[in-house]
């Protein structure tokens, strides 16, 4: 018996061991330990799919099927929602009614079959996009993108965009996404001047979601009194470039960039269809990744902010982003709270060794290593799928009930204090505004608090008008009659000033 | 009828003089530089109020402007970057317009730094106090109000220094950015003091150490 009891004492202890050690940033900005809103649940690579990846680069989820782009072996491969290999692809026939003829093709990028091109081949493909209007990979070093259908045939081939940009700088699309109405939006290499928007024929548009540059005074004045030779040695102050992109169902552009310097406050940004960022950042922090890390160059620490990877949304406005640098995943719900931090660095099978992509894919989320070569799959917790369903709840308006769930939550993770601000919030519908008011000021939630409180306010002083109303009228009862009464004593005038 | 005393000048110390000063800054500073009315421990309950003020903005705002961590609020720190603020303007100050044929000595600099507190005192305390019931909308009246006690305060340090120095305009404006600099230069020999004692302390650590480990 007494054993019994010491096994289970010792293994209750390991628990937060096995756990790992994930964390949250409190509103004060300080780390501490939070639940995994995201658990290991399976992986596949190479030897379980079958066929020899090199460099896995990207993939796209539509209608339970992966498909990813392999740079190393030029090959589009197709995934079912078991985790078998479907196909595996690298020349693309025409299809019915495209005359290859009406194209030109970089040389080595197509087959040639008795004089005439019968099919194209890909050159370190990096991105790829799949909708209902069909496959989109982005051929980078062919220069180009091409449209399959889904018997995976070219319907169309987009080859570099008239714009004066691209006479000096060749055309290499790194990732490639698709709106409903079939508009492209690309993110080429050494391109600073915003995402490509291309029409539905591959005519340039416009270029959306650019990073104004913003000097300070001190930088103006300094630049002034410089030669042109002083300038060039000056470290090149170029705009934002963006690292991925991905359009929603309402042409919503979710967006992840490049931090510069130090700075990494808009390195998440959700793009909307007249290009304008329009991320809600009502958190206790800017959506950015690790809002704490060092500054200067370590030994042993890497420095510096997040490098964000990829980005993928899923239901009820929730998203994550894949930090390349730290290999961890951040979630994020539609207001800009940070809900989870899982992932980490390491060549286990749970671990993240170089995250290149990240999507959703029937509610797990699935990170792409490419060095692994390996796609790991994450399921959501328990608690993370109670936080899950508590954010669509109240995505839906169901307030109450998503109460339940967050308080349910505040005892898996007591330290997980934007729950408070879901239970204050159900507190303010149903006007029990004391009750609101302590949890938005454990949530330190200003803004719902702000509110709460003026109905408290409100509430407290229609109760007591006639209280406060006496009060006033004897105020002014009593300073009337002091100072009566006073020039009485002195014997003055009333009504005249002597 | 001792008590009574006692408060009527306690009322006249603290309030009605500092407030006749605010309103009337030439004839408040002139009386209170000849007529001696004004008195150094009032200005250091200026001071200490004011440094109370901070440590109460710091936890008793309101909470909807209020994110500071009340874990982190260290008293020590206020008590002396207050404290080390005003005497390196009392003594910039005070540098520069002896140069300068300013008729104040350093105690009336001291006065007057402290009584132009008062307005910050007088307004931030219940200021402080009702931003606790107030929302987010109607916030900007207590920035507001800080920021009047805040100019106030300028104010009156501004011409608190124009009168007891007997300057002009220009030159009262002139020698306030003589004191910045003096209060720079000054900071900037503390820091270096330090630090030269810092390694002098530490050379003689190493060499105590050093003979030591040797006999």
């Amino acid at each position: 018996m007494k054993k019994k009891v010491w096994l289970l004492l010792i293994s209750l202890s390991l628990i937060p061991f096995l756990m790992g050690s994930t964390y949250n940033y409190s509103f004060y900005g300080n780390v501490i330990h939070s639940s995994p809103g995201f658990v290991y649940e399976a992986d596949f690579h190479s030897k379980s799919l079958g066929i020899n990846l090199k460099s896995p680069e990207y993939f796209a989820v539509y209608d339970d099927t992966i498909y990813a782009v392999d740079s190393g072996i030029n090959a589009l491969i197709i995934i079912d929602e078991d985790f078998n290999l479907v196909d595996s692809m690298t020349v693309f026939p025409f299809a019915e009614g495209v005359n290859p003829l009406d194209y030109e093709f970089k040389d080595g990028s197509f087959v040639v079959e008795s004089d005439q091109i019968t099919g194209l081949t890909l050159n370190k493909p990096e991105g790829i996009d799949v909708k209902d209007l069909g496959i989109y990979i982005a051929d980078t070093d062919n220069n180009r993108i091409i449209r399959l259908n889904h018997s995976y045939e070219i319907v169309d081939v987009y080859s570099t965009p008239e714009d004066p940009v691209f006479e000096t700088t060749s055309f290499q699309p790194r990732r490639v996404t698709v709106d409903v109405t079939g508009r492209m939006y690309v993110i080429a290499k050494n391109i600073f001047e915003g995402i490509v928007e291309l029409s539905k024929d591959g005519k340039f548009n416009r270029y959306v979601g650019v990073n104004p540059i913003k000097l300070t005074a001190w930088e103006i004045f300094t630049r002034r009194f410089m030669t042109e030779a002083q300038k060039k040695k000056l470290r090149k102050y170029l705009p934002t470039t963006f690292t991925s992109i991905m359009i929603n169902e309402d042409s919503f552009m979710y967006a992840t960039a490049k931090a510069r310097n130090m700075n990494a406050e808009n390195t998440i940004q959700l793009i909307n269809p007249k290009g304008i960022d329009v991320l809600n950042r009502n958190g206790y922090f800017r959506p950015m990744g690790d809002v704490q890390f060092l500054r200067s160059r370590h030994v042993a620490v890497d420095h510096g902010p997040s490098e964000l990877e990829d980005i993928a949304y899923t239901d009820s406005g929730i998203y994550s982003v894949l930090d390349q640098k730290r290999s961890r995943i951040f979630t994020y719900d539609s207001e800009g709270n940070l809900l989870f931090i899982d992932g980490s660095a390491g060549a286990q099978r749970d671990k993240i060794t170089q995250g290149v992509a990240l999507n959703y894919f029937k509610g797990d989320l699935i990170v792409l290593d490419r060095i692994k070569q390996t796609f790991i799959v994450y399921r959501l917790s328990e608690f993370g799928n109670l936080v899950a369903r508590a954010v669509d709840l109240e995505a839906h308006g169901k307030f109450a009930e998503a109460s339940e769930y967050w308080a349910e939550i505040l005892t898996k993770n007591s330290n997980y204090e934007i729950a408070y601000n879901g239970i204050g919030r159900a507190h303010l519908r149903n006007g029990e505004y004391k009750k609101a008011l302590e949890n938005f000021k454990l949530g330190h939630d200003t803004y719902y608090y702000s509110k709460a409180y003026k109905e408290y306010r409100n509430n407290i002083l229609r109760d007591n008008f006639t209280y406060i109303m006496i009060g006033a009228g004897a105020l002014i009862v009593l300073m009337v009659g002091r100072s009566i009464y006073k020039k009485r004593k002195r014997g003055e005038s009333l009504l005249y000033e002597d | 009828m001792k008590i009574k005393l006692a408060m009527q000048k306690f009322w006249y110390n603290f309030i009605r003089f500092p407030k006749y000063v605010l309103f009337h800054p030439f004839d408040g500073y002139d009386e209170l530089k000849r007529e001696k009315k004004g008195k150094v421990s009032v200005a250091v309950i200026f001071m200490l109020l004011f440094i109370l003020l901070r440590i109460y903005t710091y936890l008793g705002e309101g909470f909807v402007i209020n994110p500071r961590n009340p874990l982190a609020l260290n008293t020590f720190d206020e008590f002396f970057s207050v404290a080390l603020l005003i005497f390196l303007f009392t003594v910039g100050n005070w540098s520069i317009t002896t140069l300068l044929e300013g008729k104040g000595t350093y105690r009336e600099i001291f006065i007057v730094t402290g009584y132009s507190l008062f307005p910050v005192v007088i307004i931030g305390f219940p200021a402080v106090f009702i931003s606790n019931y107030l929302t987010l909308d109607e916030i900007g009246l207590y920035s507001l109000a800080m920021s009047a006690a805040y100019f106030l305060t300028g104010v009156m340090l501004f011409m608190g220094i124009l009168n007891i120095h007997e300057y002009g305009l220009l030159k009262t404006i002139f020698t306030f950015i003589l004191t910045v600099v003096a209060m720079a230069f000054m900071a900037f020999l503390g820091l270096l003091f330090f630090d030269l004692i810092q390694q002098f302390l530490s050379f003689v650590k190493s060499v105590y150490q050093e003979l030591r480990l040797r006999y």
